[in-house]
């Protein structure tokens, strides 16, 4: 099979997932006990202006209306509005993405960079003081849950030692100034990043130093040492390069887990991003608003999905024509 | 005294006392003045998270952390040397409410003798360290309805165990559970639904508590924790024996119709206990159409009265408002019955609160800090609806009448006077008309002047519209007239004397208002103000304007200066 076919294939796998999520999207909200015009009417409403409020988010409609207008606006992006806020809920999704796409990327960067390092500077010094404390801490960081470190920082950077913001994504208000802005901001990226970091840099680690112990062990690493090629050569220029493959698609799998991380690190930090938004959604059964962020996460978990099989395909030939079967 | 009265008030001494409110500085040593504001800005931090938010106050981010309720949330916040609690009643009521058209709780001594195992004090004491106010009554103790002599359980197992033998529920020696004398039959058994320890730990105590209290009469009551939305949907269905859960009450007793009339026995209706006496539909409707204060009263009794009598509910407590503010930073601040100091709801502290200087001394001016807890999210009168938008809102309007912080009285405000009469809707049928006399003077926030054509205008507006926010208010107003500029007569469908407050809306600037096709749509707040350079279309006549608003970070607000009640 061409690398074309095995992309079309991939692509149309993706388009059925996504319909599959989104259908279940919109049913999972419906089978779910409670009303959601509790959550979002007065108690004191009469009966009429509940029926009312009902009545003008269609939550009177038939379930096969109410899903075919849900999948027709799909198409459209259109979300429709938020029960709580009647706001569109693309509206809110758009001012709360950036958010969530700065703290991702700073997150994913440096985790994955740091965890990957110290997981080959273990690799390369197997039974170190370094090994021993990269494979401690990596074990001991990932067991331990996100919330419990995210706490504990905020406790200790923002009372016992006051010198970190605890909340926001800038200071209220701003400084004036675009240097100044800008270092405000990444100044309030500093919690949140590090706890993720210290929380994710652990899988990181082990996953490099298991794949790299087992690399340093091949003939070929042996043939390149007796070359005369300096250690840091042998390691990032022939152990690392024949790890990379199963590295890659790791980084691609591993963009879902961090978009969906983004909730507990967002709520504890009262961070205005994608993550808090579904969450507050799920729990005022805001259908609407938290379809959208789930259709938004979907979109990051096929589309990840996609470019994990697709990067697989370009660095590991034998993937696409085992996908076809020989030939 | 006789106990019923002692027991609270001893309480509300200790709580007093436990909070050191009795001669702190700040709040209790000023009075409140009805001129303001005193500081020149309010930045509100957004901050979701609870821990972020107490340490925000500690750290003075914040001059408030209000709406205490955990126990070692106050404890901290009593211990630290700067701050100020305050803690006034509330309408808060949590209750055990019993399913009532099923046997055998549709049996009066059974629900008496249930009442009588309910041990408040323990609970209280137990539960919340004494931080709340037991309660026996249907209308809370800070409502000026509150009536202070109907009959009450208290917790007795004897008085449980005569209750039931008199009814004729003999304890069966053997399983030492009571006999039905109807069926001769054990009494089956009764469920106490409660959320689940995740989610209310408090609450699902106590439904073992009170089950555990029942059990030592032979009265076969069990908890059963569950997740919320499912007990609500049970609830919703009638398909429970018993249940706790708390409501919000108001000042205004007009929520006894609602949750004890027997129409409200419907779908969608809050009569959950399924209480049907036609004695106490009579008095309700009183109390629902009473047409003036006076009646409105005796009728309020009345229900009150047979509440006690037939006990739908038990309530249990009150929570009070336990509010902290650095009393290194700010002062002003006015505890008020009922909302507490920091509530939305309190125009008083808004208007009075000032910063302190290093010795205390109260200045004018400057910038002071408030954490919002949530989002504010939508800014539109017409469709916000939650405590936090209204945290933003209530600061940048004002309302016709006011209200005392420490009697409850209606307070002239924007209104200098208001008039309540009769008119006839159709012949041979009573209505209520009430005739607002609007204050001359008053300005929006864009310096239009506020009149009685805006107040036409928002009634006839919301009207209009079917704006659902509105709708109890609004779907009995008939028509609104204008007499003149200043003066404005509402005329209502039927006689109520609670119509006074139906007309006390948040009004809508008509200048801005009268071109909006699309109310759901509408974002005021994001749009340019069409004559104001940096103003939006948010006005309002209150003593703050909206400066800035950046979703997810803060809140800006500026003071007013058209704001009609500035201090010369």
């Amino acid at each position: 099979m061409g690398f074309r076919s095995y992309v079309i294939k991939r692509l149309v796998y993706a388009l059925i997932v996504l319909y599959v999520i989104l259908t279940l999207n919109f049913v999972l909200f419906r089978v779910m006990p409670g009303d959601p015009t509790k959550m979002i009417i007065d108690p004191n409403f009469t009966p009429e202006a509940k029926a009312e409020l009902r009545s003008q988010y269609g939550l009177d409609d038939p379930p096969l209306k109410q899903y075919v207008t849900y999948m027709g606006n799909l198409l459209k992006f259109d979300m429709g509005l938020s029960f709580s806020t009647r706001r569109p809920v693309w509206s809110e999704l758009k001012e709360r993405l950036p958010n969530t796409i700065k703290l991702f990327l700073c997150t994913f960067i440096l985790t994955s960079l740091t965890g990957m390092r110290l997981g080959v500077k273990a690799a390369a010094n197997p039974g170190s003081f370094t090994d021993r404390v990269v494979i401690t801490a990596g074990l001991f960081t990932h067991a331990v849950p996100t919330f419990f470190i995210q706490l504990l920082m905020l406790l200790l950077f923002g009372y016992y030692w006051p010198i970190l913001p605890i909340h926001g994504t800038m200071s209220a208000p701003p400084p004036a100034g675009g240097w100044n802005i800008f270092l405000d901001r990444l100044w309030h990226l500093v919690l949140p990043v590090t706890s993720n970091m210290i929380v994710g840099f652990g899988s990181w680690a082990l996953y490099a130093r298991n794949t790299m112990t087992e690399a340093l062990g091949q003939d070929y690493i042996i043939t390149a040492r007796a070359k005369g090629i300096s250690e840091k050569d042998v390691l990032y220029h022939h152990a690392l390069r024949s790890v990379l493959p199963p590295i890659v698609t790791l980084l691609f799998m591993s963009l879902p887990g961090m978009v969906s991380g983004a909730v507990i690190t967002e709520s504890i930090f009262s961070w205005h991003g994608v993550g808090r938004y579904l969450l507050d959604a799920t729990l005022q059964m805001d259908y609407p608003a938290a379809q959208g962020a789930f259709y938004l996460i979907a979109l990051a978990v096929v589309i990840s999905n996609l470019l994990a099989d697709i990067a697989y395909g370009l660095v590991d030939p034998r993937i696409r024509v085992g996908a076809g079967g020989a030939k | 005294m006789p106990k019923k009265v002692r027991l609270p008030i001893a309480v509300v001494l200790a709580l007093v006392l436990a909070l050191g409110i009795a001669g702190a500085p700040g709040a209790a040593k000023m009075a409140f003045e009805t001129t303001g504001p005193h500081v020149d800005e309010i930045i509100m931090p957004i901050i979701k998270e609870q821990q972020a938010r107490r340490i925000a106050y500690e750290r003075g981010e914040s001059v408030v952390w209000s709406g205490l309720t955990q126990p070692e949330d106050i404890d901290r916040a009593k211990a630290m040397p700067n701050s100020d609690m305050t803690m006034t009643l509330g309408f808060h009521m949590f209750y055990l409410c019993f399913n009532m058209r099923k046997e055998p709780l549709a049996s009066q001594p059974i629900r008496q003798a249930i009442a009588h195992c309910v041990d408040r004090d323990n609970i209280i004491r137990t539960l919340f360290k004494g931080y709340m106010l037991p309660m026996t009554s249907f209308v809370p103790q800070v409502s000026p309805f509150y009536k202070a002599d109907v009959p009450v359980y208290p917790f007795s197992y004897a008085k449980a165990a005569e209750v039931l033998d008199k009814a004729g529920y003999k304890l069966d020696p053997v399983t030492k559970v009571r006999i039905d004398p109807k069926t001769g039959k054990p009494l089956a058994q009764m469920k106490i639904f409660t959320p689940t320890y995740e989610v209310a730990a408090t609450s699902a105590e106590l439904g073992k508590m009170i089950a555990d209290s029942c059990q030592k009469v032979g009265l076969p009551v069990v908890p059963e924790p569950m997740d919320f939305p499912v007990m609500l949907d049970k609830i919703d269905i009638r398909d429970f024996d018993m249940y706790v859960l708390a409501w919000s009450l108001s000042r205004n007793p007009d929520f006894l119709y609602d949750f004890f009339h027997s129409s409200q026995d419907v779908e969608a209706g809050y009569n959950n206990p399924g209480m049907r006496n036609p004695e106490y539909d009579k008095q309700s409707e009183l109390l629902r159409y009473a047409s003036n204060l006076k009646e409105a009263k005796a009728a309020s009794d009345a229900c009150q009265m047979i509440l006690a009598r037939e006990m739908p509910y038990v309530p249990l407590y009150s929570r009070p408002y336990i509010d902290a503010f650095r009393k290194d930073l700010v002062t002003g601040y006015v505890p008020m019955k009922g909302f507490g100091a920091a509530s939305y709801n309190n125009l008083w502290t808004t208007l009075n609160i000032r910063r302190v200087d290093r010795s205390g001394r109260p200045i004018e001016g400057g910038t002071i800090r408030w954490a919002l807890s949530e989002e504010p999210k939508n800014l539109n009168p017409c469709v916000a609806s939650s405590a936090y938008e209204q945290e933003v809102l209530s600061r940048l309007n004002d309302s016709l009448m006011a209200m005392h912080p420490d009697t409850l009285d209606d307070m002239p405000w924007m209104a200098r006077k208001w008039d309540v009469g009769v008119w006839e809707p159709q012949p041979g049928k009573k209505g209520t008309t009430v005739t607002w006399y609007i204050e001359k003077g008053i300005k929006w926030s864009d310096g239009m002047p506020f009149t009685a054509e805006d107040v036409e205008f928002t009634i006839n507006y919301l009207k209009a519209n079917k704006v659902p926010r509105y709708l109890p208010a609004t779907q009995d107003i008939v028509k609104v007239e204008l007499l003149d500029k200043y003066t404005v007569k509402v005329y209502f469908a039927n006689v109520s004397y609670w119509h006074i407050y139906s007309a006390d809306l948040s009004f809508l600037p008509k200048h801005i208002w009268k071109d909006v096709k699309d109310w759901k749509g509408f974002e005021p707040w994001k749009e340019p103000h069409p004559k104001i350079k940096g103003y939006s279309k948010l006005v309002g006549t209150g003593p703050f304007i909206l400066k800035e608003y950046v979703p997810g970070e803060y809140v800006r607000l500026v003071k007013n200066p058209n704001y009609w009640r500035l201090k010369k």
